[in-house]
């Protein structure tokens, strides 16, 4: 008796989400910093403070799921722990209009790679979204691999900031 | 949505179930017995879309322009619009007797919560609080700080006063209204006293936690009152 009722209530759920439109336009940011393996690695091992490497794409939904989490906790632990962003794969034009949408003020330093190896040389892979947590010095705390909940992020930054 | 995710669902939904079978052999909920279950279900598939519709809007993310995202349950789910629009729901369909309804599934709900909070041990750290020095805190993999396993604490106190609100259904024969009173008030009250034990960014919506268990507590005496008064 109560299947179609189910049936209803997901249909109107399907047909909303499904009445796509066009984003609105936003003015896109100045593309993200290209940055090689070895730059990356430099700035991971000088950090004097935690740092938390989300790895993202424009084109990646989950990474637009989870982006103003991470904007939030940027702002959130901005004078203790640092927040890199890295773009891969992705166009400088689309990069920056993402940046502009998600992170327009948020304290995270962006760079991009269009080739994608960056994260496979830090022991990740090809998937994004990936969220690395780094103690001071660059050690590797905490690999996160796909969208990252709230509790999640909490967790692991507290384990960055207990030392 | 992930299977850590679908598996801590499908324990709720195990542990719910399992719940309701045991009550309907024990003279639960007797005339809408059988409703109960697909109503539940129904309840909390529209409380996860509406809480996961909100919390993009919260976030800025269009739904309508992102219909994909709507299925990314971990990005985030508003908990008030959840609960809300879930419980809601369940009243709706149970409206002709909202209050035999909610009785229902009371404990089943409880236990259903009880299995969700469970359900973090299929992910490394997920059931860790705060730090803690208790002989019983855990620590995730590789590292030396030892934490509330909180997601524990509050699928035990679940499961405890489900079984007890079970028993009491079936054998003390409680007054209308009473046994969902209690799960909300239980509710509301587990959540609200390991919040503080949980990580979190923002310290989750404790005055929803509080105003949940203020309205079981309303509704218990309410519903006690107007039963002793029918006597």
């Amino acid at each position: 008796m109560r299947a179609p009722l189910l049936v209803v209530m997901l249909g109107l759920s399907l047909a909303a989400a499904a009445c796509s439109t066009e984003p609105s336009a936003s003015v896109p940011a100045p593309a993200p910093d290209p940055i090689t393996t070895e730059e990356m690695t430099a700035l991971l091992e000088t950090s004097s403070e935690p740092v938390v490497l989300n790895v993202w794409a424009s084109w990646c939904i989950p990474c637009r799921s989870e982006a103003p989490m991470l904007s939030r906790a940027a702002a959130t632990f901005e004078d203790r722990v640092r927040f890199v962003g890295l773009n891969v794969r992705d166009g400088s034009g689309d990069a920056g209009a993402f940046i502009a949408e998600f992170f327009p003020e948020a304290p995270i330093e962006q760079y991009a790679d269009a080739s994608g190896a960056i994260p496979i040389d830090l022991g990740g892979n090809r998937g994004v979204p990936l969220t690395y947590f780094y103690a001071p010095g660059g050690e590797l705390r905490h690999l996160h691999r796909g969208v990252i909940d709230e509790r999640t992020l909490a967790l692991q930054i507290d384990e960055l900031l207990a030392g | 949505m992930e299977f850590t995710l679908v598996a801590a669902a499908a324990l709720g939904a195990a542990a719910a179930y399992v719940m309701l079978w045991w009550e309907a052999r024990h003279g639960n909920a007797d005339r809408c017995a059988g409703n109960i279950w697909e109503a539940g279900l129904v309840a909390v598939v529209v409380g996860i879309f509406a809480g996961r519709i909100v919390a993009m809007l919260i976030d800025g993310v269009n739904p309508v322009a992102h219909p994909g995202d709507v299925l990314l349950v971990r990005g985030g789910i508003s908990t008030v619009a959840a609960s809300l629009s879930a419980v809601l729901t369940y009243l709706w369909i149970g409206r002709r007797e909202p209050i035999a309804m909610a009785d229902g599934i009371a404990a089943a709900a409880l236990a259903g919560l009880a299995g969700w909070h469970a359900g973090c041990v299929f992910r490394d750290g997920a059931c860790l609080g705060t730090a803690s020095e208790l002989p019983w805190a855990l620590a995730q993999p590789s590292s030396m700080v030892t934490r509330h396993p909180v997601e524990l604490y509050a699928a035990a106190a679940l499961l405890i006063v489900a079984a007890a609100l079970a028993a009491w259904k079936a054998y003390g024969r409680p007054p209308p209204g009473v046994p969902a009173s209690a799960a909300l008030l239980t509710a509301g009250t587990v959540r609200l006293a390991t919040e503080p034990l949980r990580p979190s960014l923002t310290g989750g919506p404790i005055w929803w936690y509080a105003l949940a268990a203020a309205v079981g507590l309303i509704g218990l005496i309410a519903f006690t009152v107007r039963a002793h008064g029918a006597r």
